[in-house]
């Protein structure tokens, strides 16, 4: 599973809300897309393109676990999401609703933001398509990668009925 | 085996696991409240649609609501509280007090349980003994409702053992604080924190409350304290008391992957200050910060316990004009037992302002904004801007002795140090 796109590049203990801010969480899934991440850059929801890829330092989405907070990074279009860890909560729902996630260390010294960016969620490694760097980390369980081809967990369990009755 | 892990084995049908497998494990309850049930019920409705074959599993509370501000949000109660009822769903409705504490008062949650629920701070029921973690929406519609079951992956167990005794004025907030402070946010990602020694040991169980509370800050899927005469002691006072037996761990650590050792005598009372709950400092070190708010309430605030020690604190004094005390019960439970004590009118007339038994200022969704440049001292478990108004105010958390002070301070302070004599 590949991906290619622009990095956009984030902190440290990034919570869920500065995802989806909390005056946003009664609002319809296209008005917290047009917000997320505004807080810590204003340009990321008005320049984001389809593809884009979102680099995040430790702790990515911690707090809140509900899963709107993927919901709302997913609808902004970007292909995935690498961070030199996750808020295990976050990490759950983002293979959940279909959004694939890395952890790679030390990914945040890798990129800076614009760069071009190359991922292989099943391999675990990632390139900086302009230096040429290498970085590899521990790749998606198997099971997670199947939740992704499926297209998320419910589409998982609709494929496979064994699984969970 | 550790505890997660006979509770998971047993609930996986498997005679054991092993630290990251995942298992496919039946799950005892379901805890929602009005902020994630309609997000469920939403997913549920548009893709799943089956009926759910024990409905009992699943409680709602209604808690970050004790009386909808607006009509939007009075229209999200309506929705939550319809499909609860299309379902047969419990649900405790505005006033019953904060999910966790509502769902340990109404008896919902008992040792060796296989606890879930959105909000993040669901492993706090690892305190009565029960298994308890933070799953998203999807799971709860695709998996727990149709199937009773979810996926897990096994967590390696730490367990962080608490020892010596605690200097006077130091609570059992401040010293779940400086552990976050201390080990850092994250820093025990994806794994079951079991937290033990002499110190837990000794202490009521709603002190151990306040322990895999803030384990969610360092990052663990779950958290517990292993079932002991404490833990029985307290289920015997909720309803359905003690059925069965409780699980025991094996009371030594020996299957833990690390054990982190820690003697409490270090700590002093601490502040949490923004923007995580790991930038704790002595409160010494941000005395003198004005605050327009204290309150008492969230997920560990609000207990009697809290309400006891600001009573304490209050007793002579006023609250500082500049600043407006909240205290929110975490129960209805909690609320009697406070006017059982006579604290209600105490408080009341120390200044303090009584509201309904809820999550209070959490998320500034019923109460608790702030304008640019206010600040909060509170029993809260969280502290990140932008969750209560303006991402120009500070969220300050502490105990509720030191939020007390700080009432009657007008400013952060230490008890004892600063007041306002009547």
């Amino acid at each position: 599973m590949r991906f290619e796109g622009s990095c956009w590049k984030f902190g440290d203990n990034i919570p869920t809300d500065r995802l989806v801010k909390s005056k946003y969480v009664f609002e319809p899934m296209e008005v917290m897309a047009k917000h997320v991440l505004e807080d810590l850059d204003p340009d990321f929801p008005l320049n984001v393109q389809p593809g884009d890829i979102v680099v995040a330092g430790k702790h990515f989405g911690q707090s809140s676990g509900r899963a709107i907070a993927t919901k709302a990074l997913k609808a902004t279009g970007i292909g995935c999401v690498v961070a030199e860890t996750f808020a295990r909560t976050f990490y759950r729902n983002c293979f959940e609703v279909g959004l694939p996630a890395l952890e790679i260390k030390g990914i945040t010294s890798l990129v800076n933001g614009g760069d071009r960016l190359r991922v292989d969620i099943t391999t675990g490694k990632v390139t900086n398509v302009a230096t040429g760097k290498t970085l590899s980390g521990e790749p998606a369980d198997p099971f997670l990668v199947e939740m992704l081809n499926a297209g998320g967990l419910i589409a998982l369990a609709a494929q496979r009925t064994e699984l969970f009755q | 085996m550790n505890l997660a892990e006979k509770i998971l084995a047993k609930a996986s049908g498997r005679r054991s696991v092993e630290p990251g497998e995942i298992v496919i494990a039946h799950v005892d309850r379901l805890l929602m409240h009005d902020l994630s049930g309609y997000l469920t019920a939403d997913v549920y409705e548009r893709k799943v649609g089956r009926p759910i074959p024990d409905p009992e599993r699943a409680v709602m509370v209604f808690d970050h609501h004790f009386s909808p501000p607006t009509e939007k949000q009075a229209e999200v109660l309506k929705s939550n509280r319809e499909w609860a009822r299309k379902y047969g769903i419990t649900l405790l409705d505005c006033g019953n007090g904060n999910l966790h504490h509502a769902a340990v008062r109404n008896g919902f949650v008992k040792p060796g349980m296989i606890v879930v629920g959105s909000d993040s701070h669901t492993p706090v029921h690892g305190a009565l003994g029960a298994l308890a973690m933070a799953l998203g929406n999807d799971s709860h519609a695709g998996t727990v409702l149709p199937y009773g079951k979810a996926w897990f992956k096994v967590p390696e167990t730490v367990r962080i053992e608490l020892h010596g005794t605690p200097r006077p004025g130091t609570t059992a907030r401040d010293i779940a604080l400086w552990l976050v402070g201390e080990i850092g946010e994250g820093e025990l990602n994806y794994a079951a924190v079991e937290f033990a020694g002499p110190y837990i040991k000794e202490s009521p169980f709603w002190d151990r409350w306040l322990f895999p509370l803030l384990c969610v800050d360092l990052g663990a899927k779950c958290s517990y304290v292993e079932p002991d005469e404490v833990t029985e002691a307290f289920v015997r006072t909720l309803p359905g008391g003690l059925s069965g037996e409780s699980p025991r761990g094996d009371g030594a650590g020996r299957d833990a992957g690390r054990v982190l050792r820690y003697d409490v005598g270090e700590v002093v009372p601490l502040v949490a200050c923004p923007p995580t709950v790991g930038n704790t400092k002595p409160v010494p070190e941000v005395a003198g910060r004005p605050v327009q708010w204290a309150e008492l309430g969230g997920h560990g605030g609000g207990r009697i316990e809290d309400i006891r020690a600001a009573a304490e604190v209050l007793a002579g004094r006023k609250v500082h004009p500049r600043t407006r005390f909240n205290i929110v019960p975490s129960s209805r439970q909690v609320f009697a037992e406070a006017a059982r004590e006579g604290l209600v009118l105490a408080l009341h007339e120390a200044g303090a302002t009584w509201f309904p038994p809820s999550t209070g200022s959490n998320q500034a969704i019923n109460m608790g904004a702030m304008a640019s440049g206010e600040a909060m001292i509170s029993t809260h478990s969280r502290n990140f801007p932008g969750r209560n108004g303006s991402s120009e105010a500070e969220m300050y958390l502490a105990s509720a002795t030191t939020v007390a002070a700080s009432a009657v301070a007008g400013e952060i302070a230490c008890h004892g140090t600063k007041g306002s004599p009547e």
